[in-house]
């Protein structure tokens, strides 16, 4: 047997960073798998520090390229995340200097690479040194400036000639936390009065009946009654979705891409007695549905299939209200999901266009004459937005947009766009379709 | 280790780091068989195996991890290489509890997974001069013997965890191995 790996705060997140860059790994997955054989007070530091990192990853990169003389084996991909935790404990985080370094460079003998104590210490001392310089040459490079990769700038730029800094700014940001209180169970002011009472800095977002944010992100599990469902985590972009299906008692309604399930509660906590047909494609993500109907006491339908895959799933019967929260390039959370930017590349886009047009084409034809069907992403990309929308009703003259009231984010062409930050909301697009 | 196992060591003699057989290699299958009469080879072999887990650096090592398909064991969980411990034809008499344990392998290099064993254990085998001794294991000590023991059989951890990671790991290693040819 291998001597165990030990484990620490910047280790783990070393560990954890490598394996996103350079095995394209989801950092949330791999992060809650590192936690767990973390001790409890070495929790916070390494989750900061992977999504810190990760989120200035073009950023730090471009500095540390300029400190290394040549760049790191494939084999030390954990060294060379380390550098990237150590600069990013010096230029964003209250530790102090000394200890950041020497922490640092401590964690290189816990990952088995003594070797790169020095290697470590010198970087780190020369970024000290040199910092004023360093800090004005990357500055040149857009990519490094903006911390996003080229070909996503370049895509921002192009669907969003004025805004594109603005959004690039936004997504940088530390996300805020929103949850959405479970009506079924209470009213908003009378969960505020619990919050206050739990000593949970929170409002009411105008625009979601039934949003709440908080002033500063807290673990679920202090949010009073959440184990019995009296709220759930869910930005207020996406809490509008609900807002746009114009629900009411006896009907049958598909979400189509539904795991997490948050839009399913969300659905079934106005009229919890309507028939709900929640599919997803992922067998283990339909599971996290499951968990969340249970704890809120919900019912629906779940069944594991590709919607496209019509024969296999559905037994023949229309549906009043059709949602497809479409799988999408997530370019409108990249500050909830940072990884976004590393872990997507240039073709994925037309890939997952061409996903959500066959998810349009297939599920259109399911729903009742008088039904509607509303097509959502949280993508800020026109491809899969207005365009998807667009090229739809072309090949579709039976089917119309509706103008939904009161309008949900900007009016575009076609539906409506909320660019990420807008609001202090995460980016979503929203399009309600039905038939003439 | 032996006053004269320390004294080749000095002297940088006898003392062989063996090549450790890697995931997916048809020998680690092999069922190793019981040792009958414990000779001067055995006793070498086992100052090498301790030897060649300590350069790795591993914390136990099982003979059919470097081809030889007997039943022994070696192992030393310390820190400071103080506590080196031979297991010939070890058995597990008695199994408790159940605890999760992220474990790696000198044969599958560079996998940590979590792995799901008795919490403790009390196993029986016999030293190098022969003699039958029984061990109450708990911790990290537990789910070493537990590891290598099942080596001897012929198991790897890897057979524990999800096949799509199994088969991840395989692919990582046949690509690393034929780089290094
Ligand atoms: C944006 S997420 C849905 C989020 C969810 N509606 C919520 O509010 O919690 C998109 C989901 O679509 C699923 N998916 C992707 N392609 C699919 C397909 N062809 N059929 C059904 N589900 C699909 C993915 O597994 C993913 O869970």
């Amino acid at each position: 047997m291998a001597k165990p790996q030990k484990h620490t705060a910047r280790a783990s997140a070393a560990r954890v960073i490598a394996e996103v860059i350079q095995k394209k790994h989801s950092l949330n997955g791999v992060l809650t798998a590192a936690l767990t054989s973390l001790p409890d007070n070495d929790r916070s530091l390494c989750q900061q520090l992977c999504y810190g990192v990760i989120r200035w990853q073009p950023q730090l990169e471009a500095i540390s390229q300029s400190l290394l003389t040549k760049s790191l084996r494939a084999k030390d991909a954990d060294i060379a995340a380390l550098l990237l935790c150590g600069i990013y404990q010096l230029r964003d985080m209250r530790v102090p200097a000394h200890a950041a370094i020497s922490e640092t460079v401590n964690a290189c003998k816990t990952l088995g690479k003594p070797w790169a104590t020095g290697l470590l210490n010198a970087s780190l001392r020369n970024y000290q040194r040199q910092h004023d310089e360093i800090e004005a040459k990357i500055l040149q490079q857009e990519s490094a400036q903006y911390a996003h990769p080229d070909w996503l700038i370049q895509r921002f730029k192009q669907d969003w000639p004025e805004q594109w800094p603005a959004i690039l700014e936004a997504n940088n940001l530390q996300p805020p936390m929103m949850i959405r209180v479970n009506k079924q169970h209470g009213s908003r002011q009378d969960y505020l009065t619990r919050m206050a009472q739990a000593n949970i800095d929170a409002t009411a977002i105008e625009v979601c009946s039934e949003g709440v944010l908080l002033d500063t992100p807290c673990d679920v599990f202090q949010l009073p009654g959440f184990a019995d469902g009296d709220a759930s985590v869910q930005d207020g972009a996406a809490q509008l979705v609900a807002q746009l299906l114009d629900l009411k008692p006896n009907l049958r309604i598909l979400d189509a891409c539904a795991a997490p399930g948050g839009k399913t509660c969300h659905i079934l906590e106005q009229f919890p007695d309507n028939q709900m047909v929640a599919l997803d494609i992922d067998p283990r993500r339909l599971l996290q549905i499951k968990q969340n109907t249970d704890r809120l006491k919900l019912n629906a339908e779940l069944i594991a299939s590709d919607a496209v895959d019509v024969d296999n799933w559905w037994d023949g019967q229309l549906f009043d209200r059709i949602l497809i929260d479409a799988p999408c390039s997530g370019t409108g959370v990249i500050r909830r999901h940072p990884d976004i930017k590393l872990l997507r590349r240039p073709d994925d886009i037309a890939t997952l266009a061409q996903q959500q047009q066959q998810l349009l084409n297939k599920l259109w034809p399911l729903l009742k004459p008088d039904g509607v069907l509303i097509y959502t992403t949280c993508s800020a990309l026109k491809q899969e937005n207005e365009e998807q929308v667009a090229s739809f009703l072309q090949y579709h003259p039976e089917a119309q947009e509706n103008a939904i009231s009161p309008t949900p984010a900007e009016r575009r062409s076609f539906g409506y766009q909320r660019l990420p930050g807008d609001n202090m909301l995460d980016g979503f697009y929203y399009a309600s379709l039905s038939h003439r | 280790m032996t006053r004269f196992g320390q004294l080749f060591n000095l002297l940088g003699l006898f003392m062989a780091l063996l090549e450790i057989l890697h995931f997916p290699d048809q020998r680690l299958r092999k069922k190793a068989t019981a040792v009958t009469e414990i000779t001067a080879k055995i006793r070498q072999l086992a100052e090498d195996m301790l030897e060649t887990m300590y350069d790795a650096p591993g914390v136990g090592l099982a003979a059919n991890q470097v081809n030889v398909q007997k039943r022994l064991v070696v192992i030393d969980v310390s820190e400071d290489k103080s506590s080196p411990l031979i297991f010939i034809n070890p058995e597990i008499i008695n199994k408790q509890g159940e605890r999760e344990h992220e474990e790696g392998c000198l044969s599958v290099p560079e996998a940590y997974e979590l792995v799901t064993r008795a919490d403790t254990v009390r196993v029986k085998a016999l030293d190098l001069d022969g003699v039958a001794f029984e061990l109450d294991a708990d911790e990290l000590l537990a789910t070493c013997i537990q590891h290598e023991i099942d080596h001897l059989d012929g198991k790897l951890f890897v057979d524990y965890i999800s096949n799509l990671k199994r088969q991840r790991i395989k692919k990582r290693l046949e690509k690393q191995f034929k780089q290094q040819r």
